[in-house]
């Protein structure tokens, strides 16, 4: 009896594969050979490190996370992308053509710096990242700040009175019969508001006066300045940003605690204004002067796309670092990945923009340990409380404004 | 009192009321309910709607006080924090009787029997001078319901004697 046959030429006599055979070809199908110097996976290594001089350490731990892969990988390439933000000097391009007269010497290319941005939205700053922020803020490794509403005023209230640690399974309808707001788990007490309330509003009557008698115009950015000098307080951004002429971007200062204090202000002296487009004009120039620019970006929303917008107005950023838990599927600019940035000229093209996928909270400590917090200015002066770091975008120190 | 209540409604400044005066006494915001009154930049008005917030974000619970003035009907708003001192006027209302209508200013008969001379047609309603007169001239028998708080005085009504 013939079987019949299914493939081959009519000559050979073609026996149909067993399903062995199918299912080897299939699974030990011979592989390209990966480049030699392709990275291998490799994770911490316990036992050396116990048995080391040091024992395990935070930067040995770091160390290992570029290998580990998945997110650690990332938060290894993110470091790296810091490091690279933190080093660039003018001289490490050539000279252009239509370069300045003053930023041909050598010597003057080797002082300029990338100009950082630092974004981060208002929940970070009632978490204790807010204590890592300031410490980039206070010693000048940052040059430009994003924020929302509540980035502003939960650093400043936090200057009054604390916030506390609670659970997100808390009854909200129990929480409001107490007087206690919930971020997450933190918790915020009605008291805090009141005592910002009490602070403020002697601020804002000030504020009116001069603007009606000085003809000073008011800003966001120059608000918080203000907000910043009056705090006095060596634990608030606001402070230390003020101190070091850092202005503080926040288009939608309304949008919080600061809006409902305007509120009601608006109530007492009606012709009290702040000028949005004073600081559009400010921040967009902050990145069209630039020589380089490096974004830090925690978090998505407003901060995210309003910085990421500024470096649209130089063809994109150098260098870029998102860390948030935001997903691309929705098409939301909060999810969107570092590539959507360079389709639209928010990141150049050759930059090696990195996102990690992660909470702030936990991600970013670390990235702050391998990087800006291991600065050999910093750590060679310690005790020095007076701001030493890098900073500035001209030849030495540059003088920022001050309320014009 | 002729010269001042020739002096029109906004050359008044009750921003300063002297220790002796009446004019207004202090109450806590929170106290202050629909239907009653409230000074509000300086003016007497009826508040025609109160709405509470209750202490949180914003601060202390605040009041939201939507009113009208008294002499001029102009609606205003404002917002305290309910435990703030905040003043009210005192208002009182009486009824006089019409005796005569000369040069715009009228004539009222008082409680003690004398007149009362010093009063004008009211500007406010537009046109309301112009009804008392002509029922005036109509020959009928007024009686005028003057309000007065904050040391002015307005005929705000007028009701025809049997």
């Amino acid at each position: 009896m013939q079987v019949s046959v299914s493939m081959g030429s009519p000559d050979t006599v073609a026996v149909p594969p067993s399903t062995h055979e199918t299912a080897k070809t299939a699974v030990l199908l011979p592989s390209d050979l990966l480049p030699a110097e392709t990275p291998t996976v490799q994770g911490f290594d316990w036992n050396a490190a116990i048995s080391s001089p040091e024992g395990v350490t935070l930067h040995g731990l770091l160390g290992s996370y570029l290998t580990t892969g998945f997110q650690a990988t990332n938060l290894g390439l993110a470091i790296k992308e810091i490091e690279r933000m933190r080093a660039w000097r003018l001289n490490d391009v050539p000279v252009a053509t239509d370069e300045d007269e003053d930023l041909i010497d050598p010597g003057v290319r080797a002082q300029i710096k990338c100009k950082i941005f630092l974004a981060y939205t208002s929940n970070l700053i009632s978490s204790g990242l807010r204590e890592t922020l300031r410490f980039l803020v206070e010693h000048k490794m940052v040059d430009v700040v994003v924020t929302t509403a509540g980035g502003v005023e939960e650093d400043l209230i936090k200057c009054l009175a604390a916030t506390r640690l609670g659970d997100f399974t808390m009854a909200g309808a129990e929480l409001r019969k107490r007087g206690i707001n919930r971020i997450g788990n933190l918790l915020v007490p009605n008291q805090n508001y009141c005592l910002f309330e009490d602070w403020l509003t002697p601020i804002l009557h000030a504020m009116a006066t001069e603007q009606t008698a000085d003809g000073q115009r008011w800003t966001p950015s120059r608000l918080i300045e203000r907000l910043g000098r009056e705090i006095d307080h060596p634990d608030s951004i606001c402070y230390w940003a003020a101190k070091h002429g850092i202005p503080v971007f926040c288009p939608a200062l309304t949008d919080g605690s600061l809006g409902d204090m305007l509120y009601f202000f608006s109530y007492k002296q009606p012709e009290f204004a702040i000028d949005m487009v004073a600081d559009i004009r400010r921040l967009n120039d902050e990145a069209v002067h630039a020589k380089a620019t490096g974004m830090i970006i925690l978090g998505g929303g407003l901060v995210k796309h309003h910085t990421c917008n500024a470096n649209l107005m130089r063809n994109g950023a150098d260098f870029a670092v998102f860390v948030n838990t935001g997903q691309e599927f929705d098409g939301s600019d909060s999810g969107a990945r570092p590539d959507e940035a360079v389709s639209w000229g928010k990141v150049r093209a050759d930059a090696r923009p990195i996102k990690v996928y992660g909470d702030a909270t936990l991600v970013f400590p670390l990235l702050v340990a391998q990087t800006f917090a291991k600065d050999e200015v910093l750590t060679a002066r310690k005790g020095m409380g007076n701001g030493v770091g890098t900073g500035g975008n001209g030849v030495g120190e540059c003088k920022r404004s001050r309320i014009e | 009192m002729a010269e001042e209540a020739a002096a029109t409604i906004e050359d008044y400044d009750f921003s300063g009321t002297t220790a002796g005066a009446s004019d207004v006494f202090p109450s806590e915001a929170g106290q202050i309910k629909k239907g009653g009154y409230i000074m509000i930049k300086g003016r007497p008005c009826k508040v025609v709607n109160v709405s509470t917030s209750k202490t949180g974000k914003h601060g202390h619970a605040k009041a939201n006080f939507t009113a009208v003035d008294i002499f001029n009907g102009k609606k205003v708003e404002d917002v305290v924090p309910t435990t703030h001192t905040t003043y009210v006027p005192n208002v009182n209302r009486s009824e006089y009787q019409l005796l005569d209508i000369e040069d715009g200013f009228v004539s009222l008969l008082q409680e003690d029997g004398g007149t009362r001379d010093d009063l004008k047609l009211p500007d406010y309603p537009e046109g309301f001078d112009q009804e008392i007169l002509k029922a005036y001239q109509d020959g009928k028998s007024l009686s005028l319901s003057v309000l007065s708080a904050c040391g002015i005085d307005q005929i705000i009504a007028y009701k025809e004697e049997a």
